[in-house]
């Protein structure tokens, strides 16, 4: 690199050592220690400071020692033990960087913290970027960084713990919160991005499985410095549209720098409020993220979660089969029963001949077999007889008959008067 | 009735008809009721259809879903 700063651009002329005639000198970016470098037109004979009466002010000195030195270092990176971290009242952080024999003054900027995922430790072995400079209120060299990075992503693991924390002390992580998903969402608002193998993913399952289901993309930038802002925005959107009954927040796999977004404890939160079930679908399956934590269900991918969501046909088509057969069973159940206390019931009723039990009991058994291929009324009417006392009550228990009452049997075809001969027993059968 | 509906009706009436104290007249409702409700339910998931769109916001607020642009 032989890239080139000019003179820091103090505001203030006066300040320059060198600006006594001529241009400025020209500096080299070097890792060898900055030359002097002599210009054609430099008279030494004139410089400031080269006698007592031509002394330079301390401001100057540390102000050009800063010229020079940031003049000299292209920003890199330094690695190093923190030590002495202090957060300041004015948003700054200022800590040292050392190794056994050196150290060196840190500083990071309120305004470049943004993209640090947290504060380091004392003790934190790190990397920092940044460049070097003087801090010329104490005429110190200064190192101000503006990425962190620690050993084993410390500073990652540190800021995940201090937002889990958080959230878990506001109860967002509890398990009593998690909402069942609905059974059959009609409307899902998917929060991805618009051209993601999420969404492609998603949208895939919900069409081979045939799914009756309404996708509403919400599209977000779900990695990048935008992504947090971006996924607040969509979920926000998704709020006040209020028309999904279920919402997915998808990203598909990658480095774990770039599902950081899915961490930030403001999206976390804002995941949280959802006024509907919510499922996060971030990464592969080995990446949890704190909006996993947060969702109603987590899902192990952007598929998975399309899958959790929806039902497919065919298992809906089943459902229904399971149903049919429970239905037609209790009711071939109930017709057993019904036959087993007609025949009961037929040694004591007057009026109806053995012939005729006889020939309902058969059909009603005819018609048992057939329950499912037709309709149950149709059928059971066919064979059953309805006993009804004279207000046309239903009589369907042994107690309802009283000795020598009179009650109305009905068939298929008509009314036959009937009487109790004698009062019956209930039987065994239900 | 959407489908959700009736399938939760289904599994109402199969649950009644498994009971052991229901009369013969409620059963010969129920189970008409329930084959209705099996026929609608079949019906529905024959129309079912998977359909992808996008939330748009309007300047005043309001809001919009669109066919995608493939």
């Amino acid at each position: 690199m032989t890239g080139r700063r000019g003179p820091r651009d103090s505001g203030n002329a006066d300040l320059d050592l060198f600006d006594s005639g001529g241009p400025a000198p020209k500096r080299r970016v070097a890792s060898s220690p900055p030359p002097p470098p002599p210009d054609e037109d430099f008279d030494p004979s004139s410089y400031p400071g080269e006698t007592a009466q031509t002394a330079v002010t301390v401001s100057i000195l540390t102000q050009t020692a800063r010229d020079v030195i940031e003049g000299a270092f292209i920003p890199l990176w330094v690695r190093g033990e923190v030590s002495d971290f202090k957060s300041h009242r004015n948003g700054h952080w200022y800590f040292s960087l050392r190794d056994r024999t050196a150290q060196i003054k840190c500083v990071v900027w309120n305004r470049d913290q943004r993209m640090i995922p947290a504060p380091p430790d004392d003790g934190m072995q790190v990397a920092a970027f940044g460049r070097l400079t003087v801090y010329p209120a104490r005429g110190e060299i200064q190192f101000a960084a503006t990425k962190l990075e620690a050993e084993g992503d410390g500073l990652r693991r540190k800021a995940l713990e201090v937002t889990r924390a958080r959230l878990e002390k506001d109860g967002l992580l509890s398990l009593d919160r998690k909402r069942p998903l609905p059974r059959f969402p009609r409307v899902i608002a998917v929060i991805t991005s618009p051209d993601g193998a999420a969404l492609h993913d998603i949208v895939a399952v919900v069409r081979r499985r045939g799914c009756d289901v309404r996708l509403v993309i919400v599209p977000a930038a779900v990695q990048g410095e935008s992504a947090p802002g971006e996924l607040r925005a969509a979920l926000d959107r998704v709020e006040r549209w209020g028309g999904a009954d279920l919402v997915i927040i998808a990203r598909g796999g990658g480095a774990r720098e770039d599902l950081w977004a899915f961490n930030n404890e403001r999206v976390a939160r804002a995941l949280a409020a959802c006024s509907v079930p919510t499922i996060s679908a971030v990464g592969h399956e080995v990446d949890i993220s704190i909006c996993d934590l947060v969702a109603d269900y987590r899902a192990p991918t952007p598929s998975a979660a399309a899958e959790a969501a929806t039902r497919s046909a065919s298992e809906l088509r089943n459902e229904l089969r399971k149903l049919s057969m429970r239905m037609s069973g209790a009711t071939r159940a109930f017709v057993r029963a019904t036959d087993n206390r007609l025949r009961h019931l037929a040694r004591d009723v007057a009026d109806s001949s053995a012939d005729q039990i006889a020939r309902r009991q058969t059909r009603l058994r005819a018609i048992a077999g057939r329950l499912h291929a037709l309709s149950p009324l149709a059928t059971l009417s066919r064979g059953y007889a309805v006993a009804r006392d004279t207000t046309g009550a239903t009589l369907s228990s042994t107690a309802a008959f009283r000795e020598e009452m009179l009650f109305d049997l009905i068939v298929r075809d008509g009314v036959v008067p009937a009487q109790v001969r004698r009062p019956s027993e209930p039987t065994d059968t239900p | 009735m959407t489908f959700e509906q009736r399938l939760t009706r289904l599994e109402k009436i199969a649950a009644e008809l498994e009971s052991d104290d229901v009369e013969l007249a409620r059963a010969l409702a129920l189970f008409e009721e329930g084959i209705e409700n099996l026929r609608g339910a079949a019906e529905e998931l024959a129309k079912a259809d998977a359909r992808v769109q996008r939330l748009v916001e309007r300047a005043n607020g309001t809001f919009d879903t669109v066919e995608p642009r493939e």
